[in-house]
């Protein structure tokens, strides 16, 4: 795994805290907060525009992690990688007053490639994402900020920005095509 | 089985939620049964998942987490069922479904109570929020009602000296105060009144809401101007709309008949 910093007592891994929570331990589930509030309150906040609207995923999405811990499976899946996908998705599903969706489940596996363990290498993966998203072109970029922070189907998205169905398709394809190319681990 | 879906873009569609309609469903049977392309959905949802580290950061504000450990604790005391689903042994296999359906139905109730815990500890921490500025509204209340109650103990103090000041060259205005209970009677003072012609006297008059002026007696005045007519003989349970004082001939005179000194209405 890249960047895979030296764990200590201190600084314990996230599999070991996420252990930990599954046992009650509180003090496990304030330090995994600690470590991921910043960028799922900043995912929320991005999704919704709205402080009090973020503050409620934030906290939901931890609870969640705090009731179903015991459920989670280190082996397939990252703590992380769950808690980004959690925090938009939730935020998405409030956006759109949709009940939350089984797609935050904790039985879905989210493999993130990146360790995001130490806050240094939070800030050089968010560079990274940063900088492939500077690559695609603006109107790629607005259709794929769209999907992912709005949660717009291509023909939401057709009818906002005016453009023809299948010029927003090949514009989302081609933002996905760039990133699986960028983002690879 | 259904052809593996060739295009990549399939898995991150699927992953973003915006894959619809036959798309959707098709991909959905497939994925049932291929643990490869299972796979490549989780890769995919992993790298789209870092997307989200591209919203500006922005630091949560410190209540959220004292929120969580609230929440936290209150379900850890026993307050909220933890809604953790564990797997029973079978025993026979015709209470597989029963157990599934109470499982379910737990499962529900638990799922239920937690939103409502979440909510009520929300609501709890807004009540707590409106508490404290209605504390501080009350504290405040409090202070204008320790202030009142001091002015009131220097209005009311029997050791309270009470001076009226006027223009120091102006001859103090006339005047008359009148408390009256229709049951009970009528007292009444009368200040800086010049004292009235020779053969003349003042005479107190009550106004009453209907009818003619009732006299509640005549009365004199001290070097001071002052006078009173107190406990006059008047009939009972007679409304007042006003008080006068009228000058009238000496012995006074059943209907006012003089000028009008002094007029009150009631309020």
């Amino acid at each position: 795994m890249p960047n895979a910093p030296h764990h200590t007592d201190r600084h314990p891994a996230d599999f070991e805290l996420i252990r930990r929570v599954a046992n009650g331990d509180e003090a496990a589930l304030t330090a995994l907060y600690d470590r991921y509030a910043g960028v799922v309150y900043s995912v929320a906040h991005r999704v919704l525009k709205d402080e009090g609207a973020a503050e409620e995923v934030l906290q939901d999405v931890f609870y969640q992690l705090w009731c179903n811990a015991s459920r989670y499976d280190a082996a397939r899946g990252t703590m992380a990688g769950w808690l980004l996908v959690s925090a938009r998705n939730r935020a998405i599903d409030l956006l759109r007053r949709r009940k939350p969706a089984d797609t935050n489940s904790m039985e879905e596996p989210v493999p993130l490639a990146f360790n995001l363990e130490s806050s240094v290498a939070r800030t050089q993966l968010i560079s990274r994402v940063k900088s492939a998203l500077g690559i695609l072109t603006p109107a790629q970029r607005q259709v794929l900020e769209l999907t992912y922070f709005a949660g717009m189907t291509h023909g939401e998205i057709a009818e906002k920005t005016g453009e023809p169905l299948g010029t927003v398709k090949t514009r989302l394809r081609a933002a996905l095509h760039t990133l699986r190319q960028v983002l690879a681990p | 089985m259904n052809e593996h879906p060739q295009p990549e873009e399939v898995f991150d569609e699927y992953a973003l939620g915006s894959l619809e309609g036959e798309d959707k469903q098709a991909f959905e049977s497939h994925l049932r049964d291929c643990k490869t392309c299972a796979r490549r959905l989780e890769e995919a949802r992993a790298r789209l998942a870092l997307l989200s580290l591209a919203a500006p950061p922005i630091t949560p504000p410190l209540r959220v987490r004292e929120g969580l450990l609230a929440q936290v604790r209150a379900q850890s005391s026993g307050k909220v069922p933890k809604p953790a689903i564990s797997r029973q042994p079978r025993r026979t296999l015709w209470l597989v479904p029963l157990l599934a359906a109470a499982a379910g139905a737990l499962a529900i109730t638990a799922v239920v109570l937690i939103r409502l815990n979440h909510r009520l500890s929300r609501q709890l921490a807004a009540l707590e929020q409106k508490q404290a500025a209605m504390l501080a509204a009350q504290q405040e209340q409090q202070l204008q009602a320790d202030k009142a109650r001091r002015v009131l103990n220097v209005l009311t103090s029997p050791e309270t000296v009470k001076v009226s000041l006027l223009p120091a060259d102006a001859h103090p205005a006339p005047q008359g105060k009148a408390f009256y209970n229709s049951d009970k009677g009528l007292v009444f003072y009368a200040a800086n009144l010049p004292p009235p012609p020779s053969g003349y006297t003042y005479q107190l008059w009550l106004v009453p809401l209907r009818g003619v002026p009732i006299s509640a007696g005549v009365f004199r005045t001290d070097r001071e101007g002052d006078g009173k007519v107190v406990l006059p003989p008047l009939p009972r349970g007679v409304p007042a709309k006003a008080f006068a004082v009228t000058i009238e001939p000496a012995g006074g005179r059943p209907q006012p008949t003089g000028k009008k000194v002094l007029i009150g209405a009631v309020s």
